[in-house]
């Protein structure tokens, strides 16, 4: 686990508050794909796009824009480690004048079942607090990993036949 | 016919259709059940989980083959020898590296037979998850010159040493040496030495390639420079094996 992923996931989850985005010059918006599954489940692909515009009079300086997931299961509320999620997690921009954008796509993969909550956040170098988009709420759907039922024939067949087959070998040889 | 094909093909046909043979086939399904059954006796495991369980299955098998190269590796040789065989063996009109070859022949269709035993297990825990495909092709494509690496190095060792104790032990503390990231977690392997190692091992090359792959989903782009890395190391221990057996005495 990244401890710096953790940090983000955690300060993007925390601050997200609306007086934070009321007064902020950077305005970041956050659309799930067109072509996101409707029922996405686990191994899918959900991409998400944001556009981060300077709506300031002030050029902004040293941005760095992320990707927080939080996952929002009553009794399993925590911050998602996107290591295995995402290989996409920050993009940084030395500078964003007044009036200008820019577009990031954000590809995840669903590795975990449940309800997840996405935010992207952005920090300046100069301003004393976070910038945030508003939520993406989205649901995984478990899907079946890993079966016993096809495991216990290969785990039991397997030895089984080999064990008959060397007995039958040695018997005609003996 | 071919002395090195003759030799392969005695050697294979003593290895597999022997008692001996299938006993290590079934020894080799019996561990990879009882490994399959402990990683997958959690049912809740996630996506991610699952490719991990492939990936150590991978190693396993990995680490399993090598082992059975240094066993048949070790008695190619010295073997022979203890066994009075080599020198009227060495009198017969073929090459020292004739015979390496020849008595790899063996290694190599036991390794055939072993990674076609491994490809049920790698089904059974790896078909509901991501990359099964992956890790088939690429536990030919790595394991096979780490296997054989392993194989060329214990005949080079049973050449020298003229002893299949000596050169079994040799073999298998190097074994166990090169596949010990399989039990150290690349955390622990961060260091400046740790990291100095893995560049040059085979083993961390294929498990490092497994785990890029199967977990990660990344290209064979990617891993150009760990397969370069692990035949280097057949390259190499062919050489070493040639050369041992050039220069044996007898």
């Amino acid at each position: 686990m990244k401890p710096y992923s953790v940090l983000f996931a955690l300060i993007g989850a925390l601050l997200l508050s609306g007086a934070t985005r009321a007064a902020a010059p950077v305005d970041i918006s956050l659309t799930p794909a067109a072509r996101n599954p409707a029922q996405p489940e686990m191994g899918n692909w959900l991409k998400f796009h944001s556009a981060i515009k300077n709506t300031g009079s002030q050029t902004l300086s040293g941005l760095v824009v992320w990707i927080s997931l939080v996952q929002v299961d009553p009794g399993k509320e925590q911050p998602v480690d996107l290591e295995d999620w995402s290989a996409h997690k920050a993009v940084m921009r030395s500078a964003l004048k007044p009036g200008e954008s820019f577009s990031v796509d954000w590809p995840i993969r669903l590795i975990q079942a449940g309800n997840y909550r996405v935010v992207i956040s952005a920090a300046e170098r100069n301003a004393g607090t976070i910038f945030a988009s508003p939520f993406a709420d989205f649901n995984v759907k478990r899907k079946p990993t890993v079966e016993s039922k096809r495991i216990l024939p290969v785990a039991i067949g397997i030895p089984l036949l080999i064990a008959a087959y060397t007995g039958w070998r040695l018997r005609r040889r003996g | 016919m071919n002395p090195v094909t003759l030799i392969a093909r005695k050697e294979s046909g003593e290895l597999l259709g022997s008692g001996r043979g299938l006993g290590w086939m079934l020894a080799l399904s019996v561990i990879l059940s009882v490994l399959a059954l402990l990683l997958v006796s959690n049912t809740e495991l996630s996506l991610l989980d699952n490719a991990q369980v492939v990936y150590m299955v991978m190693g396993t098998i990995t680490a399993l083959g090598g082992l059975l190269a240094i066993v048949l590796g070790s008695d190619a040789i010295a073997g022979e020898r203890e066994r009075g065989t080599l020198i009227p063996l060495l009198l017969t009109p073929i090459t020292t590296t004739h015979i390496v070859l020849g008595k790899m022949g063996g290694l190599v269709a036991a390794w055939v037979l072993m990674y076609a035993l491994s490809l049920p297990y790698l089904w059974a825990v790896g078909s509901s998850g991501q990359n099964l495909a992956q890790a088939i092709a690429y536990l030919a494509l790595f394991g096979t010159p780490v296997v054989l690496g392993f194989g060329f190095y214990a005949v080079g060792l049973s050449a020298r040493f003229g002893n299949v104790r000596t050169a079994l032990l040799t073999a298998l503390i190097s074994l166990i040496l090169l596949a010990s990231p399989l039990l150290l977690g690349p955390s622990l392997r961060q260091s400046a030495i740790g990291q100095a190692f893995d560049a040059v091992n085979p083993f961390s090359a294929a498990l490092n390639t497994f785990d890029s792959v199967v977990i990660d989903s990344q290209p064979l782009g990617m891993q150009l420079g760990r397969l370069a890395v692990t035949l280097a190391w057949l390259a190499l221990t062919f050489w070493f094996a040639k050369r041992s057996a050039q220069t044996m005495e007898i």
